[in-house]
């Protein structure tokens, strides 16, 4: 038996235009009498649907359309083409009942009272979502002994950490119980610790409540800990809708390799694979995983290296990977 | 689950934020000690200008000493009003636009209007109240004459029909900062505003003004705001025309800016990503 | 640009360390005004708006002098004409945010950048606000263009072509003092966190207390003596009187031009002793 999907989206698009100005003074002056404006699209064509109680989670580099995706099913902003629904209604047309079953929280924006204690903005939540006494008493003693804030409850926003003031802003978003709760970057700039404590914290939430939870980030750890799907997004584009094994696979295959070596050149009588590429003395290398510390000893024995980094590829660029491979894929 | 919020909900909402600003400015006490400071210097540069202007004249546009000081009174008190519980809200509304923090407030399921405009209150005017009311007591006392209840009564529907107006005003303001991408001076062109209110209307009736005393009375009317309630008591002067006009264009200015507010967001709403 | 300043601190000869270095605050100069008048309309806007309060304060004094020709020695004709002018002595001596934004600077630790970079920080500020000022200056010249050809009635002629050259110094002056006054109320920020609403303060009291308001002979004799005394007045009611010839005769305003390079150079000398000493501060606990 397959319940309704809780979520669902249908080639919801978004454009939104910019006003451009062109350097130097004149580009002033002629901007004074309005400039010219470029369309950008932030999302295009996207489809996809979520059932109740599902973890998922959006990714993708920055400015792919996630955070955009993320308000148009919240209701903030109009799609530009597309049709959407949460929990039976039409995000945007803000009905209450769908705001009162709902919550967003957005990483990089703080909605508590700075001056203030949680506890008096977690007050004031109360107030506006018209919350009987009783229950929010209740919930809210439940979520502080999740989060395990209870000492930091009187004192004031401004004084917390970082990572303590996300538990506040989510404890603040789920005081109202809220049925489907989406999360733009909830770990952004935390630490490991605090990272882990909010994803222990969600995936209780998402199992006591049974609430279907869709998060954006672009850090690979808070999608492996939480979701067993995933929806890569590049470009606007809906890339990968599916489960995130096989992305972990292809993102941890490879290790870039940046080394530099002594002198004005690469070593004469050093062998490169053709995927590397060369600028002066310094070598970018694509390395499969296993291969990186015989790889590097190797050179290291042979040549004179002066510098050595070694890092993940960018998300951006395991994406287009991806997407270029299951592309090519689908074609023969 | 059509809840339909109570009055008495959206009192209690208002008194958490009251609670919440003193907090906040409780926190900061020297600052709060200035603004209100302030405020004394404000008052003691219109009582300076008041006297000498009375130093050299005897009346000023059909005002005398007592009438002008009521005047005055009403118009600082009706300030303080707008101030203590507005003018905040609306400087911060345009900083949540061009900050991306007015999200968060529309996921609220709360009337948008309600909440940007009653959020902050500001305690360092409420001063600007008890002043402004004092300064009234003391200009009907000099009067001399007996104010009734029915004036009284009058009196208080125009004042707030006044505030209306100049509420009606900020909304617009802050509402277009979100079409003009760099609106910082919103407390300026309430001091624009505030300008048009601080002296009777009177004194716009000369010939080559009368372009200016028609588009304040009758397209923005800011000449009204204080005027008419303060020529109530202050001149005894009880003009129906001029009252009911007042009360229209207060209701007028109160649509009209919801309208332009709510068309503000849904603009917000579509073009923002 | 960044990288052209960062290549000057290398030439040590003076005379080409000048010249470079004017070359650098003149493209400090060049990039502010850009980026000032991309305001757009709110520039404009501000600009008319500015109007209307001019105009209600005219017919306030009109309505004041309905039945009176003289008030403390100013006719209504005079008093306009000096409201007038006071609007240009401001518009030399006014320096919205200068001391707001050094204060600002210093507590979220913004100064790094002009003790990273060879750029001095009053220099930097100063360039900066003579763009404001000129862009400003340049786009109200229509404006005012019109309204003293409007009201040249109010006007009369002035006593001699050369008072316009110590009118011109005088102005000159205001946008100076009013300059260091502020940057030495903005170095402040070295000492307490949060001077906001101070300045707001003293930007009030300046209104008053400069003549900005009304012409000071019109206040109690006494407290027009008082505030004759004081540096705000330089920076509205000076040089509006000058050119009114109501500050005296040549010998006076030649004195009070004098008293006025005083002031400038005290405060100038305040802004920068206040610096150094609030660097000293600064770098004190860590910056």
């Amino acid at each position: 038996m397959i319940d309704p999907p809780i979520i669902s989206a249908k080639e919801l698009s978004r454009h939104y235009r910019v006003a451009e100005k062109s350097p130097g003074l004149m580009g002033s002056l002629r901007a004074l009498w309005g400039g010219r404006n470029r369309v950008i699209v932030a999302v295009d064509n996207v489809s996809f649907s979520i059932q109740p109680g599902e973890i998922v989670g959006f990714l993708g580099p920055n400015g792919a359309g996630k955070t955009t995706t993320l308000k148009m099913l919240s209701g903030l902003i109009y799609p530009s083409s597309g049709t959407a629904e949460v929990l039976g209604y039409v995000p945007w047309e803000r009905a209450d009942p769908f705001r009162r079953q709902f919550a967003l929280v957005m990483g990089q924006k703080n909605q508590l009272w700075w001056d203030l204690p949680a506890s008096d903005s977690f007050e004031l939540h109360r107030e506006i979502y018209s919350l009987p006494k009783d229950r929010f008493r209740r919930v809210m003693g439940e979520l502080v002994e999740l989060f395990g804030v209870a000492k930091l409850l009187r004192q004031p926003v401004r004084e917390l950490s970082l990572g303590e003031r996300m538990k506040m802003e989510l404890i603040a978003c789920l005081l109202h119980e809220p049925r489907v709760l989406m999360l733009d970057e909830p770990t952004i700039g935390l630490d490991v610790v605090a990272q882990q404590t909010i994803q222990r914290c969600l995936r209780e939430y998402n199992q006591s409540k049974k609430a279907t939870i869709l998060l954006t980030s672009h850090y690979m750890r808070d999608v492996e800990a939480l979701c067993q799907r995933v929806l890569v997004i590049t470009n606007g584009k809906l890339v990968h809708d599916g489960p995130l094994a096989g992305i972990v696979q292809r993102f941890g295959a490879y290790k870039q390799v940046r080394l530099q070596f002594a002198g004005e050149a690469i070593p004469p009588g050093l062998r490169l694979p053709d995927s590397a590429t060369v600028m002066g003395s310094v070598v970018d290398l694509s390395v499969s995983r296993d291969m990186v510390s015989e790889t590097i000893s190797g050179i290291l024995e042979q040549f004179p290296v002066t510098d050595l980094t070694v890092s993940d590829p960018p998300l951006e660029e395991v994406v287009a990977r991806y997407f270029q491979e299951s592309a090519s894929g689908a074609g023969a | 689950m059509a809840l339909k919020r109570s009055f008495a909900s959206y009192l209690r909402l208002v008194a958490v934020f009251a609670r919440f600003s003193l907090t906040r400015e409780m926190a900061f006490r020297g600052n709060f000690v200035m603004k209100v400071l302030l405020e004394l210097v404000w008052l003691g540069i219109l009582l300076v200008f008041y006297r000498t202007l009375f130093r050299g004249v005897d009346s000023i546009a059909g005002w005398d000493s007592a009438s002008f000081l009521f005047f005055l009174g009403c118009y600082y008190t009706l300030e303080g009003v707008v101030e203590t519980l507005f003018l905040e809200n609306f400087v911060e509304f345009s900083d949540l636009v061009r900050t991306g923090n007015l999200d968060l407030h529309l996921l609220k399921p709360i009337d948008e209007q309600f909440l940007l405009s009653i959020r902050l209150i500001d305690w360092s005017t409420v001063p600007k109240l008890f002043i402004g009311s004092g300064m009234m007591g003391v200009a009907v006392f000099q009067m001399g004459h007996p104010v009734s209840g029915w004036t009284l009564a009058l009196f208080a529907a125009l004042f707030v029909a006044g505030v209306s107006m100049a509420y009606s005003f900020l909304l617009i303001l802050s509402s277009t900062a979100i079409w003009m991408v760099r609106n910082q001076s919103l407390m300026e062109l309430w001091w624009l505003f505030s300008t048009l209110m601080r002296y009777p209307r009177d004194i716009y009736d000369v010939a080559w003004a009368w372009p200016v005393r028609m588009v304040f009375t009758f397209v923005l009317p800011a000449l009204l705001v204080v005027s008419v309630p303060a020529e109530i008591v202050g001149k005894a002067i009880l003009d129906p025309w001029w009252i009911c006009w007042m009360l229209v264009s207060a209701i007028i200015s109160l649509s009209g800016s919801r309208r332009i507010f709510i068309g503000s967001i849904a603009s917000y709403r579509s073009a923002s990503s | 640009m960044s990288s052209n300043i960062g290549s000057l601190a290398m030439d040590s000869s003076l005379s080409v360390r000048l010249v470079k270095s004017l070359t650098k605050y003149f493209n400090i100069f060049k990039v502010s005004l850009v980026e000032r008048l991309a305001y757009r309309a709110d520039f404009l806007l501000g600009t008319f708006l500015r109007l209307l309060p001019l105009v209600t304060t005219l017919l306030l004094w009109k309505a004041v002098y309905a039945n009176k020709d003289e008030i403390s020695g100013y006719t209504y004709r005079q008093v306009v004409a000096y409201l007038l002018l006071v609007h240009v002595s401001r518009m030399f001596s006014s320096m919205p945010g200068l001391a707001s934004g050094i204060a600002r600077d210093v507590r979220d630790g913004n100064l790094k950048r002009y003790l990273v970079q060879p750029l001095d920080l009053i220099s930097y500020l100063l360039a900066y606000r003579m763009a404001h000022k000129v862009a400003y200056i340049i786009t109200s010249i229509p404006l005012y263009s019109v309204i003293f050809f409007l009201c040249r009635d109010f006007f009369d002629a002035p006593p001699d072509p050369c008072w316009f050259c110590l009118y011109a110094t005088a102005l000159l002056m205001s946008f100076i003092l009013g300059f260091a006054f502020e940057a030495s109320l903005g170095m402040l920020g070295f000492w307490f966190l949060e001077i906001s609403s101070f300045l707001y303060l003293v930007n009030t009291v300046n209104f008053f207390v400069s003549g900005h308001f009304l012409p000071l002979d019109l206040l109690d004799p006494w407290v027009a003596g008082i505030l004759k005394v004081l540096p705000m007045q330089f920076m509205a009611y000076f040089p509006a009187a000058l050119i009114m010839g109501k500050a005296g005769d040549w010998n006076d305003v030649v004195w009070g031009l004098g008293i006025e390079a005083a002031w400038c150079l005290g405060f100038l000398a305040m802004a920068r002793g206040a610096y150094a000493l609030g660097l000293r501060r600064y770098g004190g606990y860590g910056g």
